[in-house]
């Protein structure tokens, strides 16, 4: 019955399977964001005015926070069942760099909570009258700028995922440390509608992505073994 | 030198020094406000601009300039505790959350006030404000954070690696808010802290000021872990005696 | 529950140690659990540890998994530190803890091919006879919200008889166990010890295993 031993490669891709497996029978998990990201933006032109203009001059920034609201309510998610039923206990054991397991559940939640939101967010700036020519910028940097905010939501989720009620504690956390991405996701939006040059601002996002990718997980981790302790 | 290291660690130890070092860190603070706030209340000359209400920045910059420090105090604190796991850096992390708070939340009263005369406004959202708001708040995070976790040493560096993160954060806050604040408002309005070149009667009661709420920093810093040392170490043998001896 | 004491027992060190421990000490919310502990498992040894509630049995084991930092004192792999041996220790350690690590909607199937993936390439007939051996035969593809807390047990269990791992870290493993599947993981522990691997097991219940080696807490 003996085996070889796993490759950290091996182990980032059976972590990142299980999670989307589990994902696509929890599909509730997956539909409650998806299905918050909508109703959030429909209750900004109720709150703000049906006027198409006004909609328009908001649009971005409504659709980016809906986004970040969406995020926040799904990453409670990333981490809880396992610490419950002792799954992490078993991650934390791996021989593996947890840099790699974090990073692969980390991924597969923005697959399943992150890019759903991206993918339907030319409708909802339809509806909010986004001016045309901002479509395609709004959509990569939603793609650039949502997996920082799961990854930089998953530190908070793995600080507070051994306690009771963890909800807004998540918020108070995780909501300022997103304040760049949404600087940096809005305003890329609006300087190319006045006609800026995207290539900067894109690299500013990049550059975040990179950041947050190669630094966060190791937060998470950190983080992990605190909770776990 | 690791031994020094080791040693300050020791809080019996931090908390004896701290008995002698504090009336040599008070006297100067003391005199320090006394002058700086009669020199800045009754003797600088009103601004040309600004009028009177230019003596408001005697308390507001040097709070504010403070406040910068505290992310990275704590961080630093909060590195030591998770390498090498160090009770006194987190007994200083901990009371220096809430300090924190207050003196951010000082800082944003007097720009507040100040900015009431000057904007006639009580807030616009500023580059300086927005990102001294967005700190008070990440100050809160670990603060709630800290209460919610019951266990001390779990809190201890769970608060630490929140503020590894919040400090990294904050160097990004306040430069993604400057240059959100920048475009939004391509011609600023006037700004907090960008004096033009002052006269000394001006600027020396300003340092003054400066050191003596640097001072007074320190002093509250080190009460307050002061008192998180007798509250932790209650049990300690050296607690109880000194107790007993009051 | 003042000062903790504890006894070395019959364990003794030597240079067969698979895991040795010396002088540790571990102080739980100003409670010292224990101090000054010093024991050993040695290849084909099954080591009972025994203590009363709250003797520090679960954190010791945890301690040992390096899921609690919170002590001070040395722990040996093969006579080496564990920090300096991590990915050997971790890539030869099994831990069932009382959390058991399976997930409800999950099929045992999928369950056991994550878990022992994080440690080694596994085949699905392994696996799948690893949960017919432990008499789940039928429920491979049911999600475990379905099984019973044994039946979930049994689902953890069945790791072991997957991994390679040569040191077995249980904690309370009998707890939901029906007496056919006590008696088959007793078994289980011996046939593991007496291939050159080690047990460490916490437990109340009376180990029917030869030659068993007991370790008392408080």
């Amino acid at each position: 019955m003996t085996g070889q031993q796993a490759t950290s490669g091996q182990a980032f891709r059976a972590t990142l399977k299980r999670d989307l497996v589990i994902a696509y029978k929890r599909k509730n998990d997956v539909v409650n964001p998806f299905m918050f990201f909508l109703i959030v933006a429909t209750l900004f032109p109720i709150g703000i005015s049906p006027d198409p203009a006004r909609l328009g001059e908001v649009a971005a920034g409504v659709l980016w926070i809906s986004a970040l609201l969406a995020s926040l309510l799904a990453m409670d998610n990333l981490y809880r069942a396992d610490y419950e039923d002792g799954s992490l206990e078993q991650l934390l054991l791996s021989p593996h760099p947890l840099y790699f397991l974090v990073l692969a559940k980390n991924i597969s939640h923005w697959l399943v909570s992150g890019l759903p939101v991206v993918l339907v967010s030319p409708l909802i700036a339809y509806m909010l009258n986004l001016p045309d020519e901002a479509y395609g910028v709004l959509l990569i940097t939603l793609l650039m700028g949502t997996p920082v905010l799961s990854l930089l939501g998953s530190i908070g989720v793995a600080l507070t995922v051994g306690l009771g009620s963890r909800g807004l504690i998540l918020a108070v956390i995780t909501l300022p440390l997103s304040v760049p991405v949404l600087i940096a996701g809005t305003i890329t939006v609006q300087q190319t509608l006045n006609g800026a040059e995207l290539g900067g601002y894109l690299a500013i996002m990049g550059a975040m992505l990179v950041g947050a990718l190669t630094l966060a997980p190791l937060a998470s981790a950190a983080a992990l073994r605190i909770s776990v302790n | 030198m690791w031994l020094w290291f080791s040693k300050l660690g020791s809080p019996k130890w931090f908390y004896e020094l701290s008995g002698k070092w504090l009336p040599w860190l008070v006297i100067p603070m003391a005199m320090l406000l006394i002058v700086g706030i009669i020199w800045a209340l009754l003797f600088v000359p009103p601004d040309y601009q600004q009028g009177e209400t230019i003596r408001i920045m005697y308390i507001h910059v040097p709070f504010a300039s403070i406040s910068l420090a505290f992310f990275p105090l704590m961080a630093v604190a909060g590195t030591i505790t998770l390498v090498w796991k160090m009770k006194l850096a987190d007994m200083v992390a901990k009371v220096a959350a809430p300090l924190g708070a207050w003196f951010t939340v000082l800082a944003l009263a007097s720009g507040s006030i100040w900015g009431s005369d000057i904007w006639g406004t009580w807030w616009i959202w500023d580059g300086r404000l927005t990102s001294m708001l967005l700190q008070f708040f990440l100050l809160i995070g670990v603060i709630s954070l800290r209460s919610a976790l019951e266990d001390t040493d779990a809190a201890a560096k769970a608060c630490a690696v929140l503020s590894i993160v919040g400090c990294i954060n904050v160097f990004v806050i306040k430069y993604s808010v400057d240059w959100w604040n920048t475009l939004h408002q391509p011609s600023s309005s006037f700004s907090l802290s960008d004096e033009a070149p002052n006269p000394p009667e001006v600027w020396v009661p300003l340092v003054i000021m400066i050191v003596a709420v640097y001072l007074f920093f320190a002093v509250s810093l080190i009460l307050s872990t002061r008192n998180e040392i007798l509250v932790r170490e209650r049990r300690a043998q050296w607690v109880q005696e000194l107790v007993e001896a009051k | 529950m003042e000062a903790a004491e504890t006894q070395s027992g019959s364990v003794e060190k030597s240079s067969h140690s698979i895991l040795s421990v010396n002088s540790l000490f571990c102080e739980r919310d100003d409670r010292v659990l224990f101090r000054d502990l010093d024991f050993a498992v040695n290849e084909g040894q099954v080591l009972q540890i025994k203590g009363s509630n709250g003797s520090g049995k679960t954190t010791l084991l945890r301690i040992l998994c390096g899921l609690n930092d919170a002590y001070e004192g040395e722990i040996l792999w093969y006579g080496e530190p564990v920090e300096e041996r991590v990915e050997d220790y971790f890539g030869s350690l099994a831990y069932i803890g009382h959390r058991v690590g399976v997930n409800k909607v999950l099929t045992p199937v999928e369950n056991l091919r994550w878990t022992c993936s994080l440690q080694q390439v596994v085949e699905d007939e392994a696996l799948y006879a690893a949960l017919a051996q432990l008499g789940l035969r039928g429920f491979e593809d049911s999600q475990c919200f379905t099984l019973s807390a044994g039946q979930q047990q049994r689902v953890s269990l069945s790791r072991l008889l997957v991994s390679d791992a040569r040191l077995w870290i249980l904690d309370e493993p009998f707890t939901t166990l029906d007496a056919s599947g006590v008696k088959q993981l007793e078994a289980l522990l011996r046939e593991h010890a007496d291939r050159g691997g080690a047990v460490m097991v916490t437990t109340h219940h009376n180990l029917a295993v030869s030659d068993l080696q007991i370790l008392k807490l408080g």
